[in-house]
């Protein structure tokens, strides 16, 4: 009898591992298309990517130069290395810091000024990281990195603000709602490359372009635009140079583009996220004397949380990517000031054909970017809402 | 699960990057000739004898089939080929057949050449400017058309040779390349001064300057002094427009008797004595609110035919294109083009324009190739291919015959003609657009931009620039 039923088990038990077997393997090819594809065009290009750049490969490939294409960004390794210990040390006071917020214990005094020294100790080990790199590596690529920061800070933020006012708009009952909804999203569904050309008309520097057209309504000369490098604070009279002085107006034309392409997108993103905050938290907070600005800021900005933390991840990755806008909107008076990192690898690649240096400058910036991910991850997705 | 992935992630960079910077460093890459092969030497009698010319060619039969990779579009253009390339194949005593494709602008052609170079895929002819083959020949792989220029039996005659305009035959022979001949120009266009002979009377002027302070005049009184016929509502009125454009550059160098490239040297010259006079003059006319910016895209056209633009250089391509303008608003005016005002005796006259090239394959269909374009670039087929294209034809012997059947501006179009002998030209160099659009065109900028800044410094770093962009270039020679 008991033999019996071991043999039954150990059978079940086998028939179980078959079928789990089978589940594993049916399981695995149906996932294989799927992996193929993400392999073939997009872990092996990184990996071609990563193996050219380790060679002088210019119209063919030439000899292992190693890391070589990466000295030529970085200056030299010790400059990368002060720089990463700077971004460490940032990293670790951000945490202390912030562990002490979370303490209620009496030696959180203590932390917070050790995360406040650790930090300010953190900044200026990576600003002097940054100084050596700039002194001694590629200024082209270093500068692009801080357009491409001036374009992710101009525009991901000022799309997420429209987006959700106009979806909050939208969402209200508004009669053509369904129209504006399309209107919105009209600009990114049109190809970037035809409505670029269209700014591009429209801020031309010439004295009737229809921008100039419109600030002569106040009283504002004709400016140049799209042609204009100086720092938009230097033209409304700030004498400031390097950072402090941001972005120049030729990449502020090319931030409202950014700007006008992606609301919508936003917009749509926004109003679905809306439709699915149930209605009886907004009447339990009406019952309970709550205004509209405060059902908005305590209900609707947390509840929508999630999408905003998405659209934030999207709008910074998409922006460090941007191309083809940029690529039409440039002009070759705004020198290197619209120049954006995705730009400066294109040149590197099909104007210079040096394609392992381009590669070398690829994969830096995938890098910031999967940094910057990562980061965004860790300090937005912990404060996201899922309900 | 994640953060493991993430770290495999982490470790594999940072190991390739580690393994990067434990590789012996290289300061300058440089490909090694190849040691020769060194054998165990016979011995033998040694037999003196002179040592007889041997014909590589002698036994070469050209192959049958070619194909030609253009970028020509257009109903006249498209028609033009095809009847040339028609009654090649039916004439040629070699039985060789042409097959002309399409391959996109000129920067799709450059890009689908560059994986498939010394593969038995390159097309037998293609279209290409000067530093795009150069940078084709990094890799050495383009023919280098010296070897059956002058060949007894292929090549071609001293007459057909002293026929092309002396300029035209010179800027396809590559000195980074030991003066090898990597091209042969079909056609070519020239930057020209455009002007405005009405507005010009109106200030008292009978003819276009023909020297820089001529032209400074002019364009200071236009900028005063609104033309009469200008189209109401346009902009105002200014004396010249440059664009930011390296061939500006290099026409305004030239005009002042330097030149952008030494030859000798093999260096850019972007600070010589005669860029700095030449881009000194420029800022001086900004300076003094004589000349701005081109505003948009071909904005300089339409302000010269609004009659808002007393001069602009531009290219000879565009001479139909500005006569539509001066057309278009119905007030039109009397216009030509001129030879850029020069400090030099005669004037230097900036040319450019695709060549054809013949990459490297085998010796059938090198020979064929060269057979083909000796018959596109002869006498009379250039001339039919000027009159249906609009370019400028290579030949003098017929240039006359193109000039006057040319349907536009015909007083424009033969003062370009008859410039055509002082064309110069910029480098064909490898890398020769970076430079271009990444150091010129942004000193360019820089000089017009603060009419106060030092012109020589500005382009003494500029050249430190173009030329460390050409050494890189230049570093993987093969």
């Amino acid at each position: 009898m008991e033999s019996n039923r071991e043999l039954i088990t150990t059978k079940h038990r086998g028939a179980f591992k078959q079928q789990a077997l089978r589940d594993q393997v049916t399981g695995i090819l149906f996932t294989l298309p799927a992996l193929l594809i993400i392999f073939v065009f997009g872990i092996f290009p990184i990996g071609y990517s990563i193996y050219m750049s380790l060679f002088n490969w210019q119209v063919t490939k030439g000899p292992y130069v190693g890391g070589q294409n990466y000295l030529l960004i970085f200056g030299s390794w010790s400059n990368l290395l002060v720089l990463l210990a700077g971004l460490g040390l940032f990293v670790l006071g951000f945490f202390v810091w912030r562990k002490a917020f979370q303490s209620l214990n009496n030696g959180s005094r203590l932390a917070h000024i050790a995360g406040a020294l650790v930090l300010i100790l953190g900044g200026v080990i990576f600003v002097t990281g940054w100084g050596l790199m700039y002194e001694t590596g590629n200024k082209d690529f270093l500068n692009s990195l801080i357009v491409t920061l001036y374009y992710a800070l101009g525009t991901v933020p000022a799309e997420i603000i429209l987006g959700l006012v106009l979806a909050y708009i939208l969402y209200q009952d508004i009669v053509g709602k369904e129209a504006f909804r399309m209107i919105y999203f009209l600009p990114y569904i049109t190809p970037s490359i035809s409505t670029a050309v269209v700014f591009q008309i429209i801020f031309s520097s010439r004295e009737t372009s229809l921008a100039n057209q419109l600030i002569g309504f106040f009283g504002i000369d004709p400016l140049r635009w799209r042609f204009e490098p100086k720092p938009v604070l230097n033209l409304l009279g700030f004498d400031v140079s390097g950072l402090a002085g941001g972005p120049s107006l030729a990449l502020l034309t090319i931030i409202f583009f950014g700007i006008w392409s992606f609301v919508g997108y936003n917009t749509v993103i926004f109003l679905s996220g809306l439709g699915n905050i149930p209605k009886e938290i907004y009447e339990a907070a009406e019952m309970d004397g709550g205004s509209k600005w405060d059902r908005f800021w305590h209900i609707t900005i947390p509840m929508i949380s999630p999408v905003t933390f998405y659209l934030t991840l999207i709008g910074f990755i998409g922006t460090f990517k941007a191309f083809n806008h940029i690529y039409v909107m440039r002009t070759p008076s705004a020198q290197n000031t619209v120049v954006t990192t995705s730009l400066l690898v294109f040149d590197r690649f099909y104007k210079a054909n040096q394609y392992s240096v381009a590669t070398a400058q690829a994969i830096v910036l995938f890098v910031i970017i999967l940094g910057l991910t990562l980061a965004q991850n860790k300090l937005m997705g912990e404060r996201v809402f899922y309900g | 699960m994640r953060r493991k992935l993430f770290s495999l992630f982490a470790v594999v960079m940072i190991a390739a990057l580690v393994l990067g910077a434990c590789a012996k460093p290289t300061e300058v890459p440089v490909v090694e000739p190849e040691a020769p092969v060194v054998e165990e030497p016979v011995v033998e009698e040694p037999v003196v004898e002179e040592p007889a010319e041997v014909d590589p060619w002698a036994d070469v039969v050209p192959a049958k089939e070619i194909v030609w990779w253009h970028q020509h579009t257009g109903t006249e253009r498209e028609a033009a080929i095809e009847k040339i390339i028609s009654d090649f194949n039916a004439t040629n005593e070699y039985g060789i057949t042409v097959t002309a494709e399409y391959a996109g602008g000129y920067g799709d052609i450059f890009n689908k050449m560059l994986p498939i170079l010394n593969t038995p895929d390159v097309p037998d002819v293609v279209v290409g400017y000067q530093n795009q083959v150069a940078t084709y020949q990094l890799a050495d792989a383009m023919f280098d058309m010296n070897e059956l220029m002058d060949h007894p039996v292929y090549g071609m005659s001293k007459e057909e040779q002293e026929d092309f305009f002396p300029g035209f035959f010179a800027q396809d022979v590559l000195s980074l390349f030991d003066n090898q001949r990597l091209g042969l120009a079909p056609n070519r266009s020239m930057e020209v001064l455009y002007y405005n002979m009405d507005w010009l009377k109106e200030l008292g002027y009978d003819a276009p300057p023909t020297t820089p302070a001529e032209f400074k005049e002019m364009a200071c009184a236009a900028a005063a002094t609104p033309f009469s016929g200008a189209t109401e509502g346009a902009a105002s009125p200014t004396g010249y427009q440059l664009s930011i454009d390296t061939s500006r550059f290099a026409s305004w160098t030239f005009a002042f008797g330097g030149d952008i490239f030494d030859y000798t040297a093999n260096q850019f010259t972007l600070n010589s004595d005669a860029a700095v006079e030449a881009w000194t003059f420029i800022q001086g006319l900004f300076a003094d609110g004589c000349a701005r910016l081109v505003t948009e895209a071909y904005g300089d056209q339409t302000d010269f035919g609004n009659g808002t633009l007393l001069f602009t250089v531009g290219s000879s391509s565009g001479l139909p294109y500005y006569g539509n303008a001066v057309e278009a608003d119905g007030t039109p005016f009397e216009w030509s083009v001129a030879a850029i005002p020069h400090t030099t005796p005669d004037p230097v006259m900036n040319i450019y324009g695709a060549s054809v090239s013949i990459p490297k394959s085998t010796p059938e269909r090198e020979l064929a190739a060269w057979e083909f374009i000796k018959y596109y670039t002869s006498a009379p087929v250039n001339a039919l291919w000027a009159k249906a294209s609009g370019y400028f034809p290579v030949k003098a012997s017929i240039a006359d015959e193109v000039a006057a059947e040319f349907a536009g501006n015909k007083e424009a179009y033969a003062t370009a003609i008859f410039l055509l002998p002082y064309g110069v030209f910029e480098p064909p160099v490898p890398g020769y657009d970076f430079v271009r659009d990444n150091v010129i065109e942004v000193v360019m900028t820089s000089i017009v931009d603060d009419v106060t800044a030092d012109v020589k410094a500005l382009l003494d770093e500029a050249n430190i620039n173009a030329n460390t962009i050409l050494a890189e270039q230049l570093s993987q020679i093969q």
